[in-house]
């Protein structure tokens, strides 16, 4: 369906996309992951044709992409955008039919989506004249309407309400459920593993990880533990201070912890009981992939010499 | 495919600018403008000659200039002898507009004729009394050689001097000065409607980079036909509002004329001197219209669209390169120098029209637009010339449309930092 080939594509003195391969079929959810310019954005601006690589290849259904694909795409970019002034009605008639669709088509596609979005009387607004999140909803319309085969979301969730990202999340899958192909960019690690089959880790340009989320996570192991308690929480700190794990998240009463070292479980296991006053959970894991994130990207920022906290970077 | 996504653009730039308020209000506007510079001239030409005649006196110490001596008749003449003290405390209290002395070795052709006002009434009243008293004076000094009244009447003579052209069926009435007139409004206007929708287009592209919607577009569209769309549908409007304009224009003539001839029913021809001028000038042009050639006007729509195309375009250029419209300033001298260059030089092209500069400069598309114009209007241009004008022209415009596709290519994708004349230039080599 989509494949991407070696693509490189070079800024002046910056190498913003650096012999990216992967591909993806049809039905499926692919996420794309990465810090804040990694080069997600570079790479899905080649995929919908807005600029072409340097040097490899990016084809779609067996044909390198072209105007010709650009009607069978549909890309929500993170940075969102409307004409402000133009009515919400004329604008996503304006945008379907540059997507190949006609008036009346597009007209009868429009309502039964705003209605589907509860703005089923928005037709007739201007733009500025709505909120942030409605406006979004207006642009994930738009993305949609001539049924594209694939869907590339940069961060569609940004800006929703619950409620709103819950009935985007349904929408999505419905899209897949119909045989969509779906591009999804985010640095969310909670959503992208809720949504996607499988994904691809880029930083700095290069690809660090990549295939199914189900592979990647059991590619790690079994080595986060989990804990629920009550009581003194002082044994995390001294495991930690001894190398024998790391602190993926803690509160209170509850932490991850990624064993290190050849660290065996029941040795947390063994502290925690020492420590706390009750125990509720005791869980051992494979690392969550917003862990599995942190760690690769970081490791491989390590090797290029230039070591950053990347979680840091992700807020 | 590709041109469909290109007209869907430019429809939508034609209706939506069409139904906006700011549109209907400078349309609006436009003719009321017009209205009043058309009216104000008029008026004050009509008003400025109720006003009573300049009322001055005369000093003649010869005693034998001032009977010769014939002013227009926006001035009268006390011919009350007084001394000078009182004159002067006439034009001080606004009784006189001035008092001319005349010495009396004028005569003898020496000395100077001194005009005393309170200063004002403009170079042309400092012409007028000059040539009246220096022909008084050269006719008093005829008459006192003792020559005859008829000799005097010899030098007041002229010889009317026709200009006739020579064309293939015979001769006719040379229109040259009407038609570089012409040729100079021209000239004004696509000027004008450069400036005015060729800034309309840059604003539209900078518009689209602050609403973010340039990378929407950019995954329907190319850059080339999202700027051809844009070009296309402003210039469309801008056709549109022209056309209102000159309906409107028509319309208010004519009705503004039937107002004003019944405001100055049977007018005093002597009052009416600058209103005459004007209705000859008037009629000497609609006389002049008929005899432009068709193809002139037909060469001239050409000129006139391919100047927008090709400016709009360049316009689109800046308008890709910058994120706010207060950016654009550095880059738009390179593109009004080239407007503001045959402007100056106008005069020069009208006077000289088949000089290798004139030639030179209207086969140049950035200056064809308004050199060749004017110049059809001055002189007869080769057909070839002509053409090669246009050729260039409309191939420049499509030249500078894709130039600018290639710098809004990267300049929609670089947000926040305002590009270098260099940088703009890497990125047409790069994107």
């Amino acid at each position: 369906m989509l494949d991407v080939q070696d693509v490189t594509k070079r800024y002046t003195g910056k190498t913003a996309v650096d012999s990216v391969s992967f591909s993806t079929g049809e039905g499926r959810i692919f996420g794309l992951l990465g810090p804040n310019g990694a080069g997600k954005t570079t790479t899905i601006r080649m995929i919908t044709y807005i600029t072409t690589p340097d040097s490899g290849e990016i084809r779609f259904k067996n044909k390198v992409v072209g105007p010709w694909s650009q009607r069978l795409m549909g890309y929500l970019p993170e940075e969102r955008g409307l004409y402000r002034r133009m009515k919400v009605g004329e604008q996503l008639v304006y945008l379907a039919r540059l997507k190949g669709l006609d008036v009346p088509e597009a007209k009868k596609r429009i309502q039964y989506w705003l209605d589907r979005f509860d703005a089923g009387s928005w037709g007739s607004k201007r733009v500025d004249e709505l909120s942030k999140g409605m406006q979004q909803k207006i642009q994930f319309i738009a993305t949609i309407l001539h049924e594209p085969e694939l869907l590339i979301f940069d961060e569609p969730f940004s800006g929703l309400d619950p409620i709103n990202s819950e009935l985007l999340q349904s929408v999505i899958f419905e899209l897949k459920s119909k045989g969509r192909t779906i591009l999804f960019a985010s640095h969310r690690m909670e959503q992208v593993e809720q949504l996607c089959d499988d994904i691809c880790m880029i930083s700095d340009g290069r690809i660090v990880a990549n295939g199914s989320v189900r592979d990647i996570k059991s590619s790690f192991g079994r080595d986060t533990v989990r804990l629920d308690f009550s009581g003194s929480g002082t044994f995390i700190s001294s495991l930690e201070a001894d190398g024998l794990i790391r602190v993926v998240s803690q509160t209170t009463n509850t932490a991850e912890l990624r064993l290190i070292n050849g660290t065996a479980s029941r040795r947390v296991l063994d502290e925690a009981l020492g420590s706390v006053s009750d125990l509720y959970r005791f869980e051992v894991v494979e690392p969550s992939l917003h862990e599995i994130f942190v760690s690769v990207i970081n490791s491989s920022r390590a090797a290029a010499g230039q070591v950053k906290t990347a979680s840091g970077e992700q807020q | 495919m590709s041109n469909s996504q290109t007209v869907i653009i430019a429809q939508r730039e034609y209706f939506q600018r069409l139904k906006s308020r700011s549109f209907i209000i400078t349309t609006a506007l436009g003719p009321i403008i017009l209205l009043v510079l058309i009216a104000v001239p008029i008026l004050i030409a009509v008003f400025a000659n109720d006003e009573t005649a300049k009322v001055i006196s005369i000093v003649d110490e010869s005693g034998q200039i001032s009977q010769l001596l014939e002013l227009p008749d926006s001035y009268s003449i006390d011919r009350l002898e007084r001394p000078v003290d009182s004159l002067r405390a006439m034009v001080n209290r606004d009784q006189l507009s001035g008092y001319l002395l005349l010495p009396a070795t004028l005569v003898d052709g020496d000395g100077e004729a001194v005009f005393y006002s309170k200063g004002g009434g403009g170079i042309v009243a400092g012409e007028t009394l000059r040539d009246a008293v220096t022909s008084a004076v050269r006719e008093r000094r005829i008459l006192d050689t003792g020559a005859d009244a008829e000799v005097v009447d010899i030098t007041r003579s002229r010889v009317p001097l026709r200009m006739r052209q020579i064309t293939e069926e015979g001769d006719r009435t040379d229109a040259t000065p009407v038609l570089a007139a012409f040729g100079y409004m021209m000239g004004f206007l696509i000027y004008i409607c450069m400036i005015l929708y060729g800034a309309m287009v840059m604003r539209g592209v900078i518009e689209e980079k602050t609403n973010r919607i340039s990378e929407l577009i950019a995954s329907s569209a190319k850059p080339f036909q999202l700027l051809l769309g844009k070009i296309l549908g402003i210039g469309a409007l801008g056709l549109t509002q022209l056309l209102i304009w000159i309906a409107a224009g028509v319309l208010l003539s004519a009705v503004g004329t039937t107002i004003i001839a019944s405001m100055v029913d049977m007018p005093d021809p002597a009052a009416m001197q600058t209103t005459q001028e004007q209705v000859e000038a008037t009629n000497a042009i609609t006389e002049y219209i008929p005899s432009i050639p068709p193809s002139y006007l037909i060469y001239f729509v050409f000129f006139f669209v391919g100047g927008y195309l090709f400016y709009a375009s360049l316009m689109a250029a800046v308008g890709s390169a910058v994120e706010q419209e207060s950016d654009a300033q550095q880059f738009m001298w390179p593109i009004i120098m080239p407007l503001i260059i045959p402007m100056v030089l106008l005069a020069q092209i009208v006077s000289n029209p088949d000089g290798g500069l004139a030639v030179a400069m209207s086969l140049i598309p950035l200056f064809s637009p308004i050199i060749m114009v004017v110049r059809m209007a001055a002189t007869n241009v080769p057909h070839w010339q002509v053409l090669l004008a246009i050729v260039l022209l409309f191939g420049s415009f499509v030249g500078a449309v894709w130039l600018s596709s290639r710098i809004y290519r990267i300049g929609i994708l670089s947000y926040g930092k305002k590009p270098t004349f260099g940088e703009i230039a890497r990125w047409i080599r790069t994107s």
